[in-house]
């Protein structure tokens, strides 16, 4: 069995990353969904696992605000798929989304690594 | 926000390439091909739920259902049109009720002044005692102090309304004319559709100029809608005038219930009528409503008010003997228009016909009870494959929702018809009356706000329990199989709902009895005359150009030629009629009475011609009528009423007394039996009789006694007079007794609405007995032929049925006597001569509730007794 973490050891992604992550992965060039989840999930080492009904979901959103686009075409292995690619409006947006979240981890690991108070050693 | 909506099949296929893609990179990591598939189908997880995930939010869903539920609710009802029928008619006499009652009220409490939108920031001012009849209570010189004067108003103006006459051919016409300020207009934000209004100096308003607003209906009816109508003459009373503007359509004056013809300014008050009233300070003539700055609280304008009439009272005592304090009132229960006789009435129909909706609602409850039952089955499936226990009572909402738009569809349909049944309350008289409901939006947005609180109401109740086998599908499906009977829970729902009715019903009934009792009481009171036999006519000399000489002239070869008529018995004069909302008040002084500070002394004045009391056979108690021979040349003197006799000089002797009647000293010569003068309710009042000759009115109604039938002599009566002035026009030609009918309109309209509500209810409440009883009965069918099949008799059975249905009945009486005792003190305001608490009312009604229970009662008792053992038996 390929290397995969025990379905207890995955994180389900956090509201509103999976946009983040799909915007990035396509940054690399058109993908089809099920690359788009191999990727991610490859990525992340295996931390992060994609619910498909709820990946599928969010290429729809993203295509409704037209921050990608969509057509199908044909896959490396010769079958048929829809491929996503980044439309110039969802590039504007992968850039200020991702300087939000990186603003948004630094705060998080600032409190985090911060030392605990007296009060509970 | 969509572009163009992709398809769910592409979705699918997309679903279906992502798993294809996932085997392959799974059978490259060494997994067989059909292994791969698997695995690659069980990562995805459930593709289904993903597809239904993307339809549902492509779409807005609750909408969709929404239009599957009421596809499938009309599937339902059409399935099922007995009951559908009789739902929707049910819900339609209920709802019928509500908008026909609601359709009064739109156009009168809430359009106080038809043509103008916005009056809630108007007022009407009173001076003096409140009474429902009150006469114009303001002076010009008053008036005019009051408006330059009081802060709290965007606009004070003043009316006074009357009968005029267009003169332009040799034939009068009548009219119903009204002399405004000169502010009347722009106070009310009204704008012609052709011309100006009334120029708006003081100098016109005093003085007056001969111009004129013509009413959208005189407009079209009299001068064809001539669109070039502006500055062409219209003859008033013989005087010429310019017509400066067309009001628009609908708006009548700011009197609700009475229409106006036109608009002059106050100060041709002399030359209409010749009165020349604006000069004086102590003729009270007009009708005075102000309109507050925005913000302003009618109670402060209220106290601004008093605190100016205080002054000027103080200036002018003398002007100002009788009460003179000021009360404002907001012009849905203002006492000058005809909204002062409703807004007790209406308000009280309305409770009534929602109790009947009320009850409609339960006679429907019961209806959905009975028929949820029926539905078991349907309701189980739906449950078991997969239909959550709110989608299935969504859906009963819906079919519900469907009945009472339906029913209100209908029921609209009825009030348009309805709507003018107000008017046929009141008599044609001469009165300018324009008293009717019409259907507009507000009426409609009622009736559809109604139904669906009608849905609700008789729907939720029985969704709910029909929505419990959600709990335990499995064993309603059972349950429906074994056939048991409907369950101890629904029977004791529709039990309470039975009982409910019973009371509710009873509740009107017992309205309905008291308000036909008042009637009745009314009717069957003495009015203190003999209305039967008599023929009037009225008319109007002064647009004929008679002086006052020529018009005595004129009333006494009239009163000669129709006296030799053939069958006329007597004939006489007066300025009223009684009991039909014409007699006039006036100010008196009785002689060696000291009135109380600002103690009102007005009262019922009379204008009568000789041998008055005579003609309408009122009884004289002591003294002589008036004749001929009372004239402008002999001394002048007055009859009294009893009333009059015992409030001012009680325990004396009247006759030979002085008493002043608006100024002029009269001797008393005659003491007349109390009567009736404005309503047959009211109690009796003090009365004023002058004679015509010495008081002169030329706007006159003829009283002509016959033998037998009064409309017979009307060609003879007209004849007559035309002899005398071939142009004179006769209007309002009546009977006395149909006359009087006007004063008692608002009992009839009581009487006739809280009558048939009554009797609606009475059906309703009978229908949902037989319903519950049939039904419980037809569910037992199965125990009765066992019972009887152990030797019951039939009688026991018969006798049990009856039983059951007698047991509603008790404790629908009593919770229903206990509801009226509580509620019907408060229609004591518009009864008269029988109590609010009247017993036998209550008994008559219980015995006829009771009856009609049993007679509902009876079929099913019949029917359960009439079973055959073994058929019931076999069929289960």
């Amino acid at each position: 069995m390929p290397s995969q973490n025990s379905p207890d050891d995955r994180i389900a992604l956090l509201q509103g990353t999976l946009d983040l992550l799909i915007l990035r992965t396509l940054l690399l060039g058109a993908c089809h969904g099920q690359g788009i989840a191999r990727s991610i999930q490859r990525q992340s080492e295996e931390v992060f696992f994609v619910d498909h009904g709820s990946l599928y979901l969010a290429l729809q959103r993203l295509e409704d605000k037209k921050w990608i686009s969509a057509k199908w075409g044909v896959s490396e292995n010769n079958r048929k798929a829809r491929f996503y690619s980044l439309t110039p409006r969802g590039r504007r947006q992968l850039v200020e989304k991702t300087s939000e979240w990186q603003r948004l981890t630094r705060a998080m690991g600032l409190i985090l690594a911060a030392r605990p108070n007296s009060e509970q050693a | 926000m969509f572009r163009r909506r992709r398809s769910a099949d592409d979705f699918a296929e997309e679903i279906k390439s992502h798993i294809e893609l996932q085997a392959d990179d799974l059978q490259c990591e060494g997994l067989s091909e059909e292994e791969a598939c698997r695995r690659a189908r069980v990562e995805f997880g459930s593709a289904q739920v993903a597809q239904e995930r993307f339809y549902l939010r492509s779409r807005i869903v609750w909408f969709d259902n929404l239009l599957h539920d009421v596809k499938f609710a009309i599937r339902q009802l059409i399935r099922n049109p007995g009951f559908t029928c009789v739902a929707i008619v049910t819900l339609a006499l209920g709802i019928a009720a509500n908008t026909t009652i609601f359709s009064w009220i739109n156009s009168t409490l809430l359009d106080p002044i038809p043509g103008i939108a916005h009056t809630s920031d108007m007022i009407t001012i009173m001076r003096g005692e409140r009474s429902e009849h009150p006469t114009p209570p303001f002076s010009y010189m008053d008036y005019a102090d009051l408006r330059d004067n009081a802060r709290s108003f965007a606009g004070l103006l003043a009316y006074h309304h009357d009968y005029m006459a267009i003169t332009d051919s040799g034939k009068p016409e009548r009219i119903y004319g009204t002399l405004v300020s000169s502010n009347y207009f722009e106070v009310l934000g009204l704008h012609p559709i052709l011309g100006r209004t009334l120029a708006s100096t003081a100098r016109n308003e005093r003085l007056g100029v001969a111009e004129a607003v013509l009413g959208y209906g005189l407009w079209k009816d009299h001068f064809g809608a001539d669109p070039s109508i502006i500055g062409k003459t219209v003859h008033i009373n013989l005087h010429p005038y310019t017509i400066v503007g067309v009001a628009p359509e609908g708006f009548q004056g700011c009197n609700g219930g009475l229409r106006s013809d036109l608009w002059i300014p106050l100060g041709m008050d002399s030359q209409i009528w010749g009165f020349d009233r604006p000069r004086h300070r102590d003729v009270f003539w007009l009708n005075v409503l102000g309109k507050l700055k925005p913000g302003v609280d009618h109670r402060r304008a209220e106290d601004e008010l008093n605190s100016l009439m205080q002054g000027l009272v103080e200036r002018f005592p003398d002007a100002h003997k009788g009460p003179n304090t000021i009360s404002s009132d907001p012009l849905w229960r203002s006492p000058f228009n005809i909204n002062v006789y409703l807004y007790g009435t209406l308000p009280v129909l309305f409770a009534l016909a929602l109790v009947l909706l009320l009850l409609a609602c339960a006679n429907l409850a019961n209806l959905l009870l009975v028929r949820s039952v029926a539905r078991r089955r349907e309701f189980a499936i739906r449950l078991s494959i997969g239909a959550n226990r709110w989608t299935l009572v969504l859906q009963l909402m819906v079919e519900n929702a469907l009945i009472a738009l339906a029913g209100a569809g209908l029921a609209l349909l009825l009030t348009k018809w309805t709507a003018h049944g107000l008017s046929a309350f009141l008599p044609l008289t001469t009165l300018p009356l324009t008293l009717n409901g019409r259907v507009d939006g507000t009426v409609l947005a009622a009736a559809i706000i109604i139904s669906l609180l009608t849905a609700a109401l008789s729907g939720l109740l029985p969704a709910l329990r029909a929505s419990r086998l959600a709990l335990d599908p499995v064993s309603a499906l059972k349950e429906e199989a074994l056939n048991t009977s409907g369950g101890i829970h629904k029977s004791r729902l529709a039990g309470g709902l039975v009982v409910g009715q019973i009371a509710l019903s009873l509740l009107l009934l017992v309205c309905a009895g008291l308000f036909a009792r008042t009637l009745q009481r009314a009717e069957d009171s003495y009015p203190g005359f003999d209305p039967s036999h008599v023929f009037l006519a009225s008319f109007d000399l002064k647009p004929m150009g008679y002086s006052r000489a020529q018009g005595i002239e004129f009333d006494k070869q009239m009163l000669v030629r129709l006296k030799s008529l053939p069958g006329v018995q007597s004939v006489t004069l007066g300025d009223f009629s009684p009991l039909s909302y014409t007699i006039h008040t006036d100010f008196i002084q009785p002689e060696g009475y000291v009135p109380a500070r600002n103690e009102s002394m007005e009262v019922d004045r009379g204008v009568v011609g000789p041998e008055y009391l005579g003609t309408v056979r009122t009884a004289l108690l002591a003294g002589r009528d008036f004749t001929e021979r009372d004239n402008a040349g002999a001394p002048r003197i007055s009859i009294i009423n009893k009333a009059l006799a015992d409030r001012y000089w009680p325990g004396q002797d009247p006759i030979g007394k002085r008493l002043q009647v608006a100024g002029d000293w009269t001797t008393v010569v005659g003491v007349a039996a109390n009567g009736k003068y404005r309503r047959l309710v009211y109690d009796t009042a003090p009365l004023v009789l002058i004679p015509m000759f010495q008081s002169y009115r030329a706007d006159q109604i003829v009283y002509v006694r016959v033998t037998g039938d009064p409309m017979a002599y009307a060609s003879a009566v007209e004849r007559t007079i035309h002899g005398l002035n071939a142009d004179l026009p006769l209007f309002g030609e009546t009977t006395l007794a149909a006359n009087m009918r006007i004063g008692n309109a608002f009992e009839r309209i009581a009487a006739a609405f809280a009558g048939s509500f009554g009797l609606l209810a009475l059906i309703l409440a009978a229908v949902g007995v037989y319903g519950v009883v049939a039904y419980a009965t037809r569910q037992r069918t199965h125990e009765i032929g066992i019972r009887l099949a152990l030797g019951a008799g039939k009688r026991d059975v018969f006798r049990q049925v009856l039983g059951r249905g007698l047991r509603f009945a008790g404790l629908g009486l009593l919770l229903g006597l206990i509801i009226s005792f509580a509620l019907t003190r408060y229609l004591r305001g518009m009864l008269y001569g029988v109590g609010a608490e009247d017993w036998l009312t209550f008994v008559i009604v219980a015995i006829l509730l009771c009856a009609a229970t049993l007679i509902a009662c009876f079929v099913p008792a019949r029917r359960a007794a009439s079973i055959d053992p073994m058929q019931a038996l076999r069929t289960e």
